[in-house]
């Protein structure tokens, strides 16, 4: 497996996060903290562009640009560890890195547009970040520290019939560093295990786009919801419980729209959305309100989790 | 179709202009395509529309040009499934993405991008990527309690103790919109909104 730091490290802060589930910011640092993770987040790192990006508003070369002064950032604080948790900044990001490592004409105009217009400190230098060294995800960092997360579980979520939604941006985009498998993804099965719990495993569409799919939810809602449907069906046909994601863009249209989907479905779906940090926080003891944010909720986590059993100590 | 090329022919003009262009990071993954149409037959946009991924790397390795004004190649979700499975390491998510670019440049498409210029925006003022206030109704009405949500997310911000605040400082904002100036995005998008107002 590649090399994960637990120091050193960027909490990159993500724009779905902030204002649509912001339980999972508390939720990462509550994980973070119980895991001895040294991270920080930056009040001067600013969004990825990624909602743009994939709208196609922003070209590379504008995305690239505001890697780069995040780069420099991250690297001024010396902290050169992007962690992300939102699955497009973190695809976005790596790609950045990529192409400003690879591609001289590029690094050469960014950094040219930086020294004409008085930004010569946000200057990129070749290799300054590496894509595998430098850019994960959140669920990389919680991997390598799994063997850790047994002995901080307080709640035995056991009972509950649980599935896993891998983003696409997380396991797909740059596939030679994705952990757990890309076809039939599993990195959160694996981390879920460590609580104490067992998933379902495969299901039908398990790797399958959650189908947001950027303007295809707002500009074409027919081509996205039928795509989100063939999920949801099949999530609720393993009568699921508690569906887990690792992007927030997918928690959208999974708990957003589920009621949504179901009316059009002529189905009742019930399954609730968490994050994985928020899943772990939960049961390591995460206060629904003050940790796990769920207010932000749209499918109540209380029309599920009615209470929570703690762990019978095996001594 | 006049401007139409064929693989024989040489140079194949328009699949090295996408594998010279900046976003492309498979060197010349599309040529190496043999058609063999997994990545139609994993793809979520093929499943329900008209969308075919196999068909847009034809149609470049043809040199079909006319393919930048195809209203289907704008059904991709960028879940880049294509890109992930390709036996000889092409991407038509990138590909995908490119041709929308080379249609941006050639002023088509601006109806597309137009609802979605509030990232942009919020870049501007915020810089943050926040859904565009234009969508706020139909969330509203498909979303029951988002709106209620949101009027309260600064207090469910502060009981989560999450700090700093939402918005960067005033000197990041004004650093970010200088190189958002300064690579055209600005010109670009106020000249598809003075467009697209003007259609109005």
């Amino acid at each position: 497996m590649k090399q994960v730091p637990d120091k050193d490290i960027l909490l990159f802060r993500s724009c779905l996060v902030s204002v649509e589930y912001p339980g999972v910011e508390a939720s990462t640092k509550y994980v973070f903290d119980k895991l001895g993770v040294d991270y920080a987040i930056s009040e001067k790192q600013t969004c990825c562009t990624g909602l743009g990006h994939y709208s196609d508003v922003f070209d590379q070369v504008d995305t690239s640009a505001i890697g780069a002064r995040n780069f420099r950032i991250a690297k001024d604080i010396g902290r050169p560890n992007l962690v992300m948790m939102c699955a497009t900044c973190y695809a976005i990001n790596k790609k950045s890195v990529k192409l400003l490592n690879r591609k001289d004409e590029l690094r050469e105009h960014i950094n040219q547009l930086f020294d004409e217009n008085g930004l010569g400190h946000l200057k990129y230098e070749k290799d300054d970040l590496k894509p595998t060294e430098n850019i994960f995800h959140v669920v990389d960092i919680l991997y390598a520290k799994k063997d850790e997360i047994r002995k901080h579980i307080k709640y035995d979520l056991s009972e509950y019939t649980i599935a896993t939604h891998h983003g696409c941006h997380y396991c797909k985009v740059h596939y030679e560093d994705t952990i757990g498998g890309v076809r039939d993804p599993n990195v959160m099965d694996e981390l879920i295990g460590e609580c104490g719990c067992r998933t379902i495993g495969w299901y039908d569409h398990k790797r399958a786009t959650c189908g947001t799919g950027f303007r295809q939810r707002y500009s074409n809602p027919e081509l996205s919801f039928t795509a989100t449907a063939d999920k949801m069906n099949a999530i609720a046909d393993e009568d699921v419980d508690i569906l887990v994601h690792l992007c927030p863009n997918c928690h959208i249209q999974f708990d957003r729209y589920q009621h949504l989907i179901g009316e059009r479905e002529g189905r009742k779906f019930r399954a609730i959305h968490l994050n994985i940090a928020q899943f772990i926080a939960l049961a390591m003891g995460g206060d629904l309100d003050n940790v796990i944010g769920a207010k932000a909720h749209t499918v109540p986590i209380d029309s599920v989790i009615k209470d929570l059993k703690e762990v019978k100590n095996e001594g | 179709m006049t401007n139409q090329q064929k693989i024989t022919d040489s140079p194949i003009d328009f699949a090295e202009q996408i594998i010279e262009d900046v976003k492309n990071s498979k060197e010349d993954g599309v040529l190496k395509c043999v058609q063999c149409g997994m990545c139609t037959s994993t793809c979520p946009a093929a499943r329900h529309s008209d969308y075919n991924p196999r068909e847009i790397i034809e149609r470049v390795l043809d040199g079909d040009i006319s393919i930048i004004e195809d209203d289907n190649i704008w059904n991709c979700f960028y879940c880049y499934t294509c890109h992930s499975v390709c036996p000889v390491g092409n991407s038509v998510c990138e590909v995908n993405q490119i041709l929308k670019q080379f249609a941006v440049s050639n002023e088509i498409g601006y109806d597309k991008l137009y609802e979605y210029l509030g990232f942009a925006d919020s870049y501007f003022t915020a810089a943050i990527g926040a859904i565009p206030e234009i969508f706020f109704t139909d969330i509203d009405r498909d979303v029951p309690g988002w709106w209620e949500f949101r009027q309260h997310l600064d207090e469910i911000r502060s009981e989560l103790e999450l700090d700093p605040p939402l918005m960067p400082p005033e000197d990041v904002i004004d650093e970010v919109s200088t190189i958002l100036t300064i690579t055209g995005f600005k010109d670009k998008i106020d000249k598809i909104r003075a467009t697209q107002e003007e259609e109005k």
